[in-house]
């Protein structure tokens, strides 16, 4: 590893470097003016697929007012995804960066929906009948479904009890040794050794507490 | 120079591969002729490497649009500084950056050798040299920059708008420099096996290798945060998508190894934990960059789909199945004698945090995967997005915060009741005090109450620990409290780093906790019409449309708004919002327009105004949104990478005595030497 002289002089080499190149930033000015082409690689900033996004249209309940304040419309567009690649949900894509023409029409579903009398329960399973169980921002809690959830918790359950066994399986080999009067060692030591790093090993402790 | 440049790449290749050859050849034959040449072999790999490297830069800063690389990354008018930052701005590019990262931390790792850790050397070089042939090879067959295009366009595609931001030139650089820095604890582990090496002499030589992974992930990290929050326009840093997740899990079990490497240093145990924890780490992080450049998971932050993620794929297969076969050789030498002596020592809590970790870990991996083993059992594609990820890891999120303040109560080996009384009273109080006062305060939210109380008994176990230590040296050598604090820190690097590590930790967990409370609200505003609002904190804000400007500036075409800001009647600031059409030199527009977001900053709460959509009259449609404490987060991760860079500050040439046994347990061997 580099010494201190060597870790300051690459740090600060390091330091001038970056603030040299973003001091560049607002240095290369170029000429630009409105062009009417198309991109010339039809590059766009995610790649959008128009044909993913499928009407949802349900036909209004009769005698409908809308049973969903704003919040709770705008809730309820937090759980569903948008069906561009962005991997955001429609509340939240579609006045985001990435000038989605997608979010705002599922937007527009949600609201007609919403104007027809609809709940959110109904509104998420117009939303699943048409696109599937992945136009939900999270899987829904049952069925295979269900081990998603559960599956991280299991895991950690399992491994405090492994952990738990473990130590108390340590803890009476540790006893046994020491009733036994011969304390394993990772290292063949004398007594006058050990008593040596028990002393530092107690300083620290006291150290520590200090 | 991009023809010396483009033949370096694969000269590179040859000497990666002599490298690993001579290297592993010359440690099992101990022949010291080869494992010169194999260490040279590494210094020639990081000089072609380099000279790969400059020969793309000059490319790139040149517009030689020959290059397909160049031409899709970049174009005439882009400003120099994301000409520098294309490099590791596409697919092929940033292969070639993480070659370079490599090869150059390759060198320093054989350089560090050269005076220690002679038996390890040559497998250390070898092990480097094997994995750098990997990625050389993946970038000379796989996703070559040099790749030239049959015709010459005019100009370039351009950089995607959302890398044209500071974030983008450095945050991806720092994840790079964390990523691969995992490769040479993994190296020192494989070295360590092979030669069957494995008391603490490898792993004194990897924790600064890890802490510099760690401390350039923390980084980069928070980084990326900042930048998604500033660039991106969703209002927020973390959307658990799978690129970030990516990077997150070699963190997670990073922070683990270097919680649990005290412990083989302390107490010699743990050793097939450890090296099972350095291997994940280097795994992991491999298998993030598969994830990002394999186009297997839906993320927006991935590189195109590309046939590169079949070789990190087999990679990675690969160097799970060799890993697993030579600890599965070296259990013997991986047994310990050493013991736990109680469920109430330091050590335990540290297992404890490290199982929290590793749950964390594997509930991000399992969220992130989870839609693939859904689809390959159920035939049925299924999103997790962030109510997912946030259902599961949250409670965890927090047992991980309250084991933070748990730890460094404890005593090692054993605590007795007494000494956990004394020592727990403060920091409870303080949780329980800080909880108080946010009910009193009108606080309901359950999460956001069990975080700040925790925060509150985290910081009481934290400032306890200065205060004692501080007063300690107070006592002991009489000297003034800025002094005493200083040479507490400066003598106790690792322990006192560590806890300001943790102090970042909380005001990170705390500005989470902050987003409980954010609001959010879509307005249309002509020109001269206003908006009022109540924000999370009670301040009454009022925002008048100053109306649409637009106007064409370096590489692009800025729509903007400007809104006249009031809080409680009280002008703050006007607030400009912009939507970006960039353009080519020619003037065609390159990308779809891009968000430019306008935020008040405070340590309060930001204000956080993204124009929407500009339409008739002038008209414009607005997100105003309410983020509290978001600041902090930023804070928070600079305490962290402060705390980090104080624990992994190198010490002076002398040799400071440390205190009790911890400076001997570099190796058995020492702590024999030491005892006679």
């Amino acid at each position: 590893m580099p010494t201190r002289r060597e870790f300051l002089i690459l740090a600060g080499g390091a330091l001038v470097a970056a603030r040299h190149a973003l001091a560049q930033e607002g240095g290369t000015a170029a000429p630009a003016s409105a062009g009417q082409g198309a991109a010339p690689l039809g590059a766009t900033n995610v790649a959008m697929d128009p044909d993913s996004y499928l009407e949802v249209r349900r036909p209004p309940k009769p005698g409908a007012t809308p049973r969903l304040t704003v919040a709770q419309r705008d809730e309820l567009e937090h759980q569903i995804a948008c069906a561009c690649p962005c991997v955001l949900d429609v509340y939240t894509c579609r006045t985001t960066d990435f000038s989605c023409g997608i979010s705002p029409a599922m937007h527009r579903d949600v609201l007609r929906l919403v104007e027809g009398g609809y709940t959110a329960d109904e509104i998420i399973a117009a939303f699943v009948d048409r696109y599937g169980e992945r136009i939900l921002m999270a899987p829904r809690k049952r069925g295979f479904n269900l081990v998603g959830y559960v599956m991280p918790f299991a895991a950690l359950g399992t491994g405090a009890l492994l952990l738990t066994a473990m130590i108390r399986r340590w803890g009476r080999r540790g006893a046994t040794a020491l009733h036994d009067g011969v304390c394993e060692l990772p290292v063949d030591v004398s007594a006058e050794e050990l008593a040596r790093v028990s002393a530092a090993v107690r300083d620290d402790n006291e150290d520590a507490r200090a | 120079m991009i023809l010396i440049g483009e033949l370096s790449l694969w000269v590179a290749l040859l000497m990666a591969a002599w490298s690993a050859t001579a290297s592993f050849a010359g440690g099992y034959l101990r022949r010291d002729d080869l494992i010169a040449s194999g260490e040279r072999g590494v210094y020639a790999t990081l000089a072609f490497v380099a000279l790969a490297s400059a020969g793309l830069w000059t490319a790139i800063i040149t517009s030689d649009f020959s290059f397909k690389y160049v031409a899709s990354f970049t174009s005439s008018n882009l400003p120099l500084v994301y000409k520098i930052a294309a490099f590791w701005g596409g697919q092929a590019g940033s292969m070639l950056f993480w070659c370079l990262i490599l090869s150059g931390y390759a060198a320093l790792a054989v350089f560090s050798t050269r005076t220690r850790n002679r038996e390890l050397a040559p497998f250390v070089a070898g092990t480097l040299g094997v994995v750098s042939l990997f990625f050389l090879a993946a970038t000379c067959f796989g996703a070559n920059p040099y790749e030239r295009l049959d015709w010459v366009p005019q100009d370039g595609r351009g950089m995607n708008p959302q890398l044209q931001n500071p974030g983008m030139a450095i945050h991806p650089p720092n994840l790079y420099l964390g990523y691969v820095a995992t490769t040479v604890p993994f190296a020192f582990a494989i070295a360590a096996l092979i030669t069957r090496r494995l008391d603490g002499e490898w792993l004194a030589a990897v924790r600064r290798w890890a802490l510099l992974s760690w401390f350039f992930l923390t980084v980069g990290i928070t980084l990326g945060m900042w930048w998604a929050y500033v660039e991106l326009g969703w209002g927020g840093y973390w959307a658990w998508d799978p690129v970030e997740n990516a990077s997150l899990l070699p963190w997670l079990t990073g922070t683990a190894f270097l919680h649990s490497i005290m412990i083989q240093e302390k107490r010699g145990m743990l050793r097939k934990w450890n090296v099972t924890l350095v291997a994940t780490t280097f795994f992991l992080s491999i298998f993030g960059t598969f994830i990002t450049r394999s186009g297997i998971i839906e993320s927006v932050h991935s590189f195109a789909q590309s046939p590169v993620g079949n070789w990190f794929a087999g990679f990675l297969v690969v160097a799970i199945v060799a890993t697993g076969i030579l600890v599965s050789r070296r259990l013997k030498d991986l047994e310990t004698t050493a013991t736990l002596e109680s469920m109430l020592s330091r050590e335990a809590a540290f297992l404890y945090n490290n199982l929290v970790l590793m749950g964390i870990a594997f509930s991000v991996l399992w969220g992130t995967l989870f839609p693939i083993i859904s689809e390959a059992v159920r035939g049925t594609k299924i999103t997790v997005g962030p109510p997912f990820f946030n259902t599961v890891n949250i409670p965890l999120g927090l047992l991980l915060l309250g084991l933070t303040g748990v730890g460094p109560l404890i005593a090692w080996r054993r605590a007795s009741m007494p000494n956990l009384k004394r020592q727990f009273a403060v920091p409870v109080a303080s949780g329980l005090t800080t909880g108080a006062m946010l009910v009193a305060l009108g606080m309901r939210d359950a999460y956001a109450l069990v975080a700040y109380t925790l925060a509150g008994f985290v910081t009481g176990t934290i400032v306890q620990e200065f205060v004692k230590g501080t007063g300690a040296r107070r006592r002991m050598h009489g000297e003034g409290v800025v002094v005493a604090l200083g040479r507490l820190i400066a003598r106790n690097r690792r322990r006192y780093g560590g806890y300001i590590v943790h102090m970042g930790i909380v005001v990170l967990f705390s500005a989470f906790a902050g987003l409980a409370f954010k609001t959010e609200h879509d307005v249309t505003l002509a020109p001269g019409e206003m908006f009022e609002v109540r924000d999370p904190y009670g301040h009454q804000w009022r925002f008048v449309s100053q109306g649409i400007s637009r106007d064409a500036k370096l590489n692009r075409i800025i729509t903007a708004i400007g809104l006249e800001a009031t809080r409680d009647g009280k002008p703050v600031a006007i607030v400009t919002s912009e939507k970006r059409q960039h353009v080519d030199s020619r003037g065609f527009p390159t990308f779809e327009p891009s968000t430019e977001v306008g935020i008040l900053e405070s340590a309060q709460q930001d204000v956080y105004i993204v124009l929407a959509g500009v339409i008739a009259d002038e008209t414009a449609e607005i997100r105003i949104s309410f983020n509290p404490l978001v600041w902090w987060v930023w804070f928070g991760g600079g305490i962290m990478a402060f705390g980090g860079l104080i624990v992994m500050w190198p010490s002076a040439r002398r040799e400071r005595t440390q205190s009790g046994y911890v400076a001997v347990m570099r190796s058995e061997a020492e702590i024999v030497a030491a005892a006679r």
